[in-house]
């Protein structure tokens, strides 16, 4: 049964690097783990700096987010963008819900389940996405992919569906530093790069963990680069 | 987008084929004053162990270690389950979150010798 997973792990990670898939947008945003803390609450700001032949997008994410549960954790968020013309301004509102399908290391992998809803700010235009969550430890590395399905609908854009795939592999060095390397996808986009990662806690549950990433798109442009960096407080 | 789709399909697969497997070896430990007993829990190398942890304390506890990747809410005079492995030899510490100065304890992981059944 192993060699099946194992099989089924490699043809998966074939198909990431090969395939392109579509998605609006900045494609390069967090890599979600599967596994939830009961009891958890956090603050998150993220930001995303994408610069290419058309200008500079920049995206910036306010997030609360709390467990309900010892599986299900609820997080919103308020999403400001920067467009190609300069201008800042509130963008858009979304409800994330994300799953803890398994119990951390009692399965081959660890499982989880993302359903996001996102609506425009001043136009009637949403954005669902859902997918899968996966990720599997082998030793002092962790393997984390998302694969996600997202369907856009509203007065403004075409109906459609859209996929994104993320991929994490992280090596646990020390807890203020992880080194990692992240691939995403997603319409008419194939980018790769180094991530570095940490956390320093505080007493009790508290803790700041951040995240940055430095990806280059291989889409054949002269210029495709985004930085990502993302904060987010424990308490 | 075949492709795509193909990723998402495979990875469904998987995860509804990804069943827990047979037997897990089982590992009791107790929570009490912010104590753990035992403090040391021995376990073979390249076995997937299951730590059954029992909060006696009256306050929650946070199990924490990061060179096991595990955290997990220990909830106040409940048992809770942990899966760990499966490891390399050697020593993994864990601590409680809310009692780092007391409530610490190790998991040494040893190489199976032959005939071995339980470490512990």
């Amino acid at each position: 049964m192993k060699i099946i997973y194992h099989a089924a792990a490699i043809f998966l990670l074939m198909g990431i690097v090969v395939s392109k898939s579509w998605a609006d947008g900045i494609p390069v945003d967090k890599v979600y783990h599967p596994n939830i803390l009961a009891n958890e609450r956090k603050l998150e700001w993220r930001l995303v700096s994408r610069q290419n032949d058309d200008g500079n997008l920049l995206a910036q994410r306010i997030a609360y987010g709390q467990a309900i549960s010892d599986n299900l954790i609820i997080e919103g968020y308020i999403v400001g963008e920067r467009d190609e013309l300069g201008d800042f301004g509130l963008q858009a509102y979304e409800l994330e819900a994300r799953w803890m399908l398994s119990e951390q290391g009692e399965l081959w992998a660890d499982w989880g389940a993302l359903l996001e809803i996102e609506k425009q700010h001043t136009k009637n235009t949403f954005e669902l996405t859902t997918g899968l969550l996966f990720e599997k430890e082998y030793t002092h590395t962790s393997l984390t992919i998302n694969a996600l399905l997202v369907y856009e609908w509203g007065n403004s854009i075409k109906n459609e569906m859209e996929t994104e795939v993320r991929l994490k592999y992280r090596y646990r060095y020390t807890p203020a530093f992880q080194p990692a390397i992240e691939i995403y996808t997603g319409e008419d986009f194939v980018g790769i790069g180094p991530a570095f990662m940490g956390l320093h806690r505080y007493q009790g549950q508290k803790q700041l963990n951040w995240e940055m990433a430095f990806i280059a798109g291989l889409n054949g442009d002269a210029k495709d680069h985004t930085l990502r960096f993302a904060i987010e407080y424990e308490f | 987008m075949t492709l795509r789709v193909f990723v998402l399909l495979v990875l469904s697969i998987v995860a509804l084929a990804d069943t827990a497997s047979a037997a897990v070896s089982e590992y009791s430990i107790q929570l009490k004053d912010h104590l753990f007993y035992p403090s040391t829990i021995k376990i073979p190398a390249g076995k997937k162990v299951k730590l059954v942890i029992q909060n006696l304390d009256d306050t929650p506890e946070e199990f924490d270690s990061f060179s096991l990747n595990r955290e997990k809410v220990l909830f106040p005079k409940q048992t809770s389950f942990i899966y760990i492995g499966p490891l390399k030899p050697g020593v993994y510490d864990f601590f409680g979150e809310y009692n780092p100065n007391t409530a610490r304890g190790k998991v040494v992981v040893l190489k199976q010798t032959k005939g071995a059944t339980h470490v512990n």
